[in-house]
């Protein structure tokens, strides 16, 4: 009785120390914009002073507030488009017939294969010649398919009863309105995961947006932030670490809402019936 | 006027063909079965009427009307699935409208419709909940329901009852019966359990890769099976079949296997010459139990032969006595209950040579002895 006590209680403790070590640095930066400049360098969680001064300077020295409207734009674009094209095509690739099929699907992994860095001086090139340099056109149309998507939604989609097609079919129903109407509310779970991924992916892309965008009004939030902070706009720490929060304050909110969505897709889930 | 009609329908699957040149019409009203194994095609048949699967070749006509091309939207069926097909994140009310309301039927009329089945299948109680939180019995209600208020020209179930447990599965057989009487609806039921073909079907089609083998009422096909696949797949439980050959003896005509020799109605053989190697049928209840140790006791010589009982199934009504016939095949009578042989025990088996099958060495019945009730 006493051993499985104190076993709980150095497993508590553990779990605890390795809880607080992913946690303390974020909300130290949390706290640190916060803080005085003078203060910045202290490891304590909670400030002296409480002051607003860093958001102040961060906002007044570069369009933050145009650069977080670019990135929910380009970011939710992007998802938008993975998620409806995406099904679609998982859904072909899934329970149509037609010739070709086991090409595209071998297709799709081997895009997979291929590392995204490969890609970038081809299609950067692309852009050049397309003229698309400096738009959103630039920005969202090469993320507008995302073959780890397909390939998700495709394994969920085999896994729905092919009578739910047939019902549906003998009902009168397209396939699209299959898709939408009787797929898409089943898989709520594997929608909302590769929602997440998606958009986490699309608002956290640095590389790219620096590649294609010099123009600040069309900035995304990640890519103005690194050129204020490295570029030396920022002055100061506290500034620095103001910006960073304005970038990931949008993640854990979403996160915190989808949580249980995101904890049931991760465990896997099947249907029912 | 044909309800449905069949015209050399082929299907084939890449080299594979699992339908062969099927030729059938379906009467106005008829509930016909359609019964096999799995692997005979009976279900590829059934899609292929509702358009969920393509004709490779032949054509398909519901009311003179030909369907081969058309989608299945547009052909007037509704189907029911085995594992019932509904919508799990739609209430029943839903399920059931749904195919309605796709098609513009006006409001007033899509509630009569609901109203009307629900009432006829008992789900009145439960038109809001979901699938989910229903039983499989209801599931299958509303399975039926869904296809009902579709008021289709045709009804299709693809075994509609295999996912059931025994008793619901009796008791939806039934209930599926009466409806389809009162409906009056075609219908065409998929099967692979024979006691569902014979108990619901006007007429039985049976099927075994992907060619039909007998289409007939279900007493036809129990009294005269066409060949011995149909044989041994209709009745419960199984025909047995013995190996062996035609002999004649003083006028009479017999047959002969290793520890019998069973007299046989003579117009059988005059229609064989080849009657050297052939099978004998005969049904586990078309057999004569008797405790006793010598032929004469049995019955004349001929009509019966000695077996030693090695297994007694006790099933209430009727028992199963499994026995080896001496010095040859295992075989299996059903008798009623009042005097059961023990095992061990030698018993003389009674064969009325008016219930003997003999079937040549390709299946072909050659004799289809046992008359039928006119």
């Amino acid at each position: 009785m006493k051993r499985n006590l104190l076993a709980r209680i150095a497993l508590y403790a553990g779990l605890t120390i390795a809880a607080l070590t992913f946690i303390y640095p974020f909300l130290w930066m949390a706290s640190s914009t916060f803080k005085p400049p003078a203060e910045v360098g202290s490891l304590a969680l909670i400030p002296h002073d409480i002051t607003l001064d860093n958001y102040r300077t961060m906002w007044a020295r570069a369009p933050f507030g145009r650069a977080l409207v670019n990135s929910i734009f380009v970011a939710t674009t992007i998802t938008l488009s993975v998620l409806v094209f995406g099904s679609m095509t998982a859904y072909a690739m899934a329970r149509l017939n037609f010739r070709g099929r086991p090409a595209l699907n071998a297709a799709t992994i081997a895009v997979l294969l291929i590392p995204g860095q490969l890609t970038l001086i081809p299609l950067y090139t692309l852009m050049v010649e397309l003229g698309w340099v400096d738009s959103y056109t630039a920005l969202i149309v090469p993320y507008l398919f995302n073959p780890t998507a397909i390939l998700m939604l495709r394994q969920f989609f085999l896994q729905i009863p092919q009578s739910l097609i047939d019902s549906a079919r003998m009902d009168g129903m397209s396939e699209p309105r299959i898709l939408f109407t009787i797929f898409w509310p089943l898989s709520k779970p594997v929608l909302s995961i590769v929602a997440i991924f998606t958009f986490m992916g699309a608002w956290n892309e640095v590389l790219w947006p620096l590649l294609v965008v010099r123009e600040q009004n069309l900035m995304t939030l990640p890519q103005l932030l690194t050129v204020f902070a490295l570029g030396g706009g920022a002055g100061s720490v506290g500034v620095s670490l103001a910006s960073a929060m304005v970038l990931v304050v949008p993640v854990v909110v979403a996160y915190a809402f989808l949580q249980r969505n995101f904890i049931e897709s991760m465990a896997g889930s099947g249907i029912k019936g | 006027m044909p309800s449905v009609s069949f015209e050399h329908v082929r299907k084939a699957f890449g080299d594979a063909t699992v339908v062969e040149d099927f030729d059938l019409t379906v009467a106005d009203g008829e509930l016909l079965v359609l019964v096999g194994g799995s692997g005979s095609g009976k279900s590829t048949i059934l899609r292929m009427v509702a358009g969920l699967e393509e004709v490779t070749s032949g054509s398909i006509k519901i009311d003179d009307r030909d369907v081969t091309a058309l989608p299945p939207r547009e052909r007037d069926v509704a189907m029911v699935f085995q594992d019932y097909g509904l919508y799990p994140h739609m209430s029943v009310r839903e399920n059931l409208s749904l195919g309605l309301r796709l098609r513009k039927i006006a409001r007033q009329e899509i509630d009569r419709r609901v109203t009307w089945a629900a009432g006829m299948l008992g789900l009145a109680p439960l038109l809001d909940r979901k699938p989910k939180q229903l039983s499989g019995g209801q599931r299958q209600r509303v399975a039926m329901g869904r296809a009902m208020v579709r008021e289709p020209k045709v009804f299709l179930f693809d075994e509609p009852l295999s996912n059931l447990d025994a008793s619901l599965r009796a008791q939806m057989r039934i209930e599926i019966g009466g409806l389809q009487r009162r409906l009056n609806t075609t219908t065409i039921y998929v099967t692979h359990d024979q006691v569902e073909a014979m108990t619901l079907g006007d007429r039985i089609v049976v099927l075994a890769d992907g060619r039909i083998q007998q289409i007939g009422r279900p007493i036809e096909l129990y009294r005269a099976p066409i060949n011995r696949f149909v044989a041994g797949f209709i009745g419960t439980p199984p025909m047995n079949f013995v190996d062996g050959g035609l002999r004649e003896e003083d006028g009479e005509v017999f047959f002969r296997a290793e520890g019998m020799s069973i007299r046989v109605p003579h117009e059988n053989a005059a229609t064989s010459k080849a009657a050297e190697s052939l099978t004998l049928g005969i049904r586990p209840e078309d057999l004569r139990l008797n405790a006793s140790t010598t032929r004469a006791e049995g019955g004349p010589a001929g009509d019966a032969f000695t077996g030693r009982v090695v297994l007694v199934e006790r099933l209430g009504g009727t028992s199963h006595v499994h026995f080896d016939v001496v010095g040859g095949s295992r075989m299996m009578a059903s008798v009623l209950n009042d005097r059961l042989p023990d095992v061990g025990e030698t018993i003389s088996v009674g064969v009325p040579p008016d219930r003997v099958h003999l079937f040549a060495a390709d299946g072909r019945s050659i004799s289809n002895s046992a008359s039928l009730p006119s």
